[in-house]
């Protein structure tokens, strides 16, 4: 009877769950399949690594520990759970099947770890609460909790209970009772209360077993209408990551528009990542639009569209072009243009959601629907008129190089060793030109062989791509790609991050290929290979990583290689390498209006530096830095205590250049030259 | 409503402008949408949307103008227009008015909008000489151009500050100084998607022969006295502030 009823009842789960768990992945990869191509499916043995890296190894999530161990535990638990389902189902199905006396504690033993990563869960949602949970779904959070407790509730009682049931009422020894060493520490209270008769037992069992597997099928059916849904999508989604260079924001050239204005304008990992997303909120903690007040959270933008999606397939209006627009509509203008572009957001997430390409979309259809910051519009139309964000004629982009008596080559009429690609802040910015210029002196000074592209040089592209103007991007890029063609150059070297990040990994899709080096590695190079000596500027530091240095690029090493070899001692921030906080200047940011900001980036960044205590040297690689951090320290008052110098500046103290500024002159003079 | 908004490229400012014996070297000149050309399309867009409205933009051919227009284009007008003949960069305004008069003639739109003025008015502004060879109304230094049961309303400014409101029956001409917006963003994507989808409507018209003005020197405006300097101190500069209000009556006392 006993069998026969759980038998039933579980068929019954089975068939209903299943049903309800196909139908909606069907109804998901129903959308999947009418959203934009996109080849996630190549480089197999990349993909399996990365899965066993942030799957199995939970990369990512470690880097906060807590969460991090205790999703470990609970994570575990699934897999194990398997176990626990199989001997369970096995058990009622097929009387004396077991899993044998190693499997079987191994259950138990998971039961403790889950009931310590659902207490130590609770410790971090009710008493730490870190903020990056705001906006969460916090009651399908304890929900989840409270379904994951009762499984292992039941895991145990049903345990606990079989030893009796065994025997007694399916007629079979079970030999793995001690071996659930839980169950069978609870059973001793059952014997105590005399609860071991075949209908206590029997009454025991089945609460246990339905609670077990009851709960189990129940989830299954809820889950992909939460949060939880990762459970299953996460490693899927880990799967089809990006494993182009993480800087590429568009893979292919496109022909039509990279707008996105309903879900069939998505690529198919774009509607996979919406349900994967597990609401942890890693991305907001790290998003400097969100901690500078403004209107943007990276998640919230995810959360948005989701729901915005589950909402157009129950109403069945996913082709109704009476629904409000993705973009201005369901992501309002203000979020989208809050964002910086900076990536920490991609870089934080477990299960790899894709921000960045998302927001440029939505962005491009603002764009075509002519709803922008009208100073950032001003600067899109300089960039097609003029090539440059400054509105300066084309003709004045070498004009820094008259103010000092070096001839520089040109590069598209005699060959050069390098080619420096100079960029817009700093061929035109005040507060960069003079770095412009200590570099040239310090190329002179080393005899490299350079040469400029002079006026047929034009802005790289990298921030009209990321505000959604893909045209002009391309447009941008084929006028550089056609004056570098012409020109004659063994590589490429830039001051610039963003100018690299265009032509190192936006130009290849027009069949542009070539070596492309930021200075701090160009220097490096040309330090080890004996052509430039460097005195020690022994001052103490922290460096701050440009988001398409250090992030986009992962040029981590060679800036501190550097500073190592000018015998700079070296302060980290907190938040360094790919975890580094943005300068808010980053993805058109720098030229779009900052009413509602309470907290600039800029400012908190200096503040994080100010922590450190006794580090009264700022450290940037990026003409954009120089011009934000400097403003940030004037407007804070605090150029007493931290001063922003570039890596030229301290370059050109280490190489004793007359022009060098003379605090670090003095400095390295006192220094010796090192080996 | 039938809108028609006359369209003029001019040379691009940011980019300095070479002579040589005393000539402006023309072809070295990068052109630009006229701004108040750009701005009287707006306006002409804006009525579109808001009241809809059949929106045709007419440009001479004196060199390569067909940017400017497919740019119209792509930001929503209806047709572009390019009038063809033996025009160069030199015409000058008021024979460019009696070319646009000859089309205007032959298609006669309920209101035509075009630029106050344009950094090469020589001769006059095109919006007053057109409209004299139409014989249609005509007010200059407008903005918020609306329609209401077939009527025009409008606002034109006068110096000091006055504004008028007007009420007109069309058929007018408009000489605007600003749209209610600032002109819409394009992509650059969409232009070149005209460029390969739409085409311009070519209308030949013969130059006409209209009576013109010879310009014999360009020359800087002679200083008719010098500014007053008057330091940076901060204290100083208020009492000097003080005394010319004082002595313009501008100061209650
Ligand atoms: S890219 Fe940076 S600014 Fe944009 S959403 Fe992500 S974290 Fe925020
Ligand atoms: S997008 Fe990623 S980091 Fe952000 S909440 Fe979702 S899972 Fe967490």
């Amino acid at each position: 009877m006993l069998r026969i009823g759980l038998i039933v009842v579980t068929v019954a789960l089975i068939v209903v769950s299943a049903a309800l768990f196909l139908g909606r992945l069907l109804a998901i990869w129903a959308v999947m399949k009418t959203a934009r191509p996109l080849n996630r499916t190549d480089r197999l043995g990349e993909r399996i690594k990365s899965v066993v890296e942030h799957v199995v190894l939970h990369r990512r999530m470690f880097r906060i520990t807590l969460s991090g161990t205790l999703h470990y535990f609970i994570f575990s638990g699934f897999v194990i759970l398997l176990i626990d389902i199989v001997e369970t189902v096995g058990e009622v199905f097929f009387p004396g099947f077991t899993v044998g006396r190693i499997l079987a504690p191994l259950v138990d033993i998971w039961v403790i770890l889950v009931a310590v990563g659902i207490v130590l869960a609770l410790y971090n949602r009710i008493i730490l609460k870190p903020k990056r949970f705001e906006g969460s779904d916090e009651k399908d959070a304890y929900l989840i909790l409270g379904l994951i407790g009762a499984i292992i509730v039941g895991i145990v009682i049903h345990d606990s209970f079989f030893p009796f049931v065994a025997p007694q009422v399916f007629h079979v020894a079970d030999p793995v009772a001690r071996a659930h060493f839980l169950g069978f520490a609870v059973s001793r209270l059952w014997v105590a209360l005399g609860w071991t008769g075949p209908t206590a037992a029997s009454i025991g069992y089945a609460l246990g077993y339905l609670i077990d597997i009851g709960v189990v099928f129940a989830f299954l059916a809820y889950l992909p209408y939460s949060k939880h849904f990762h459970i299953f999508l996460a490693v899927p989604n880990i799967f089809i990551r990006n494993l182009n260079p993480q800087g590429e924001l568009v893979p292919e050239p496109i022909d039509e528009t990279m707008a996105i204005r309903n879900f069939h304008d998505f690529n198919w990992k774009d509607i996979a990542d919406l349900y994967t997303c597990t609401e942890c909120g890693r991305c907001q903690a790290v998003c400097p639009a969100y901690a500078a007040g403004q209107p943007l959270s990276p998640k919230m933008v995810i959360l948005k569209l989701r729901d915005a999606l589950n909402e157009r397939m129950a109403e069945n209006t996913l082709d109704d072009p009476n629904t409000a627009s993705l973009a201005g509509g369901v992501i309002s203008p203000e979020e989208l243009w809050a964002c910086t572009t900076c990536g920490a957001c991609q870089e934080a997430c477990p299960v790899f959601i894709e921000h960045v390409p998302k927001i440029a979309g939505l962005r491009a259809a603002l764009l075509e629907d002519g709803v922008i910051d009208p100073n950032a519009q001003k600067v899109l139309v300089s960039w097609d008129r003029q090539g440059n964000s400054f509105g300066q004629p084309a003709r004045k982009r070498p004009a820094w190089a008259k103010n000092i008596d070096i001839a520089i080559k040109d590069a598209r009429r005699e060959p050069v060793d390098w080619l420096w690609f100079v960029g817009d802040f700093a061929s035109w910015d005040p507060r960069v030109q003079r770095l412009t210029e200590q570099i040239a002196h310090l190329l002179e000074r080393s005899g490299i062989d350079f040469g400029i592209l002079y006026e047929s040089e034009v802005n790289a592209g990298n921030e009209a791509l990321r505000l959604g103007e893909y045209g002009l991007f391309e447009a941008l890029a084929q006028k550089n790609i056609k004056a570098l063609e012409a020109a004659q150059y063994r590589r490429i070297f830039t001051t610039d991050p963003h100018s690299l990040n265009a032509l190192k990994n936006e130009y290849g899709k027009f069949g542009f290929h070539a070596e492309v080096r930021h200075y701090t590695e160009a220097f490096l190079e040309w330090i080890d290979e004996g052509r430039i000596a460097v005195k020690s500027v022994p001052i103490r530091a922290t460096y701050h990583d440009p988001c398409y240095l250090g992030r986009w690029n992962g040029i981590v090493k060679a800036p501190r290689t550097l500073l190592q070899r000018l015998g700079v001692q070296l302060v980290e921030m907190p938040r360094h390498g790919a975890q580094s906080f943005c300068c808010g200047a980053g993805g058109g940011r720098i030229w779009m209006d900052e009413t509602g900001m309470t907290d600039r980036p800029a400012n908190q960044r200096i503040r994080e530096a100010l922590a450190l205590g006794d580090v009264p040297f700022f450290v940037v690689a990026c003409p954009k830095d120089v011009s934000m951090f400097s403003a940030s320290v004037t407007a804070m008052g605090v150029e007493n205590q931290i001063r922003v110098v570039d890596m030229a500046d301290l370059l050109a103290g280490a190489v004793g250049l007359k022009t060098a500024d003379e605090a670090i002159l003095a400095l390295a003079s006192m220094a010796t030259v090192s080996p | 409503m039938k809108i028609t908004v006359l369209m003029k490229d001019v040379p691009d400012l940011v980019e300095d402008l070479e002579l040589e014996a005393g000539q402006l070297l023309v072809d070295d000149i990068s052109f630009v949408v006229s701004e108040w050309d750009d701005q009287a399309l707006e306006e002409a867009l804006l009525i579109k949307d808001e009241a809809g409205a059949d929106v045709t933009i007419v440009a001479v051919d004196t060199g390569d103008v067909d940017t400017m227009l497919y740019t119209a284009l792509a930001k929503g007008a209806d047709r572009a227009v390019k009038i063809v003949g033996d025009f160069t960069r030199r015409l000058t305004n008021r024979t460019r008015a009696a070319i646009l008069a000859e089309y205007c003639k032959s298609e006669s739109p309920d209101l035509i909008l075009t630029g106050v003025q344009a950094i090469d008015d020589i001769d006059g502004q095109i919006a007053g000489l057109l409209a004299g060879y139409l014989d249609i109304p005509h007010a200059s230094v407008v903005r918020e151009v609306h329609t209401m049961d077939a009527q025009l309303h409008f606002i034109q400014e006068y110096s000091g500050g006055r504004m008028a409101e007007f009420t007109a029956a069309s058929p007018v001409l408009l000489g605007i100084q600003a749209a209610r917006k600032p002109p819409r963003y394009v992509t650059v994507a969409k232009v070149r998607q005209l460029q390969k989808s739409a085409t311009l409507d070519e209308v030949q018209v013969v130059l006409p022969s209209t009576p013109g003005l010879t310009v014999r020197r360009l020359y800087k405006p002679e200083a008719a006295g010098h500014a007053e300097m008057w330091g940076d101190d901060a204290d100083t500069v208020a009492e000097h502030i003080v005394r010319v209000l004082g002595e313009k009556k501008l100061l209650r006392s």
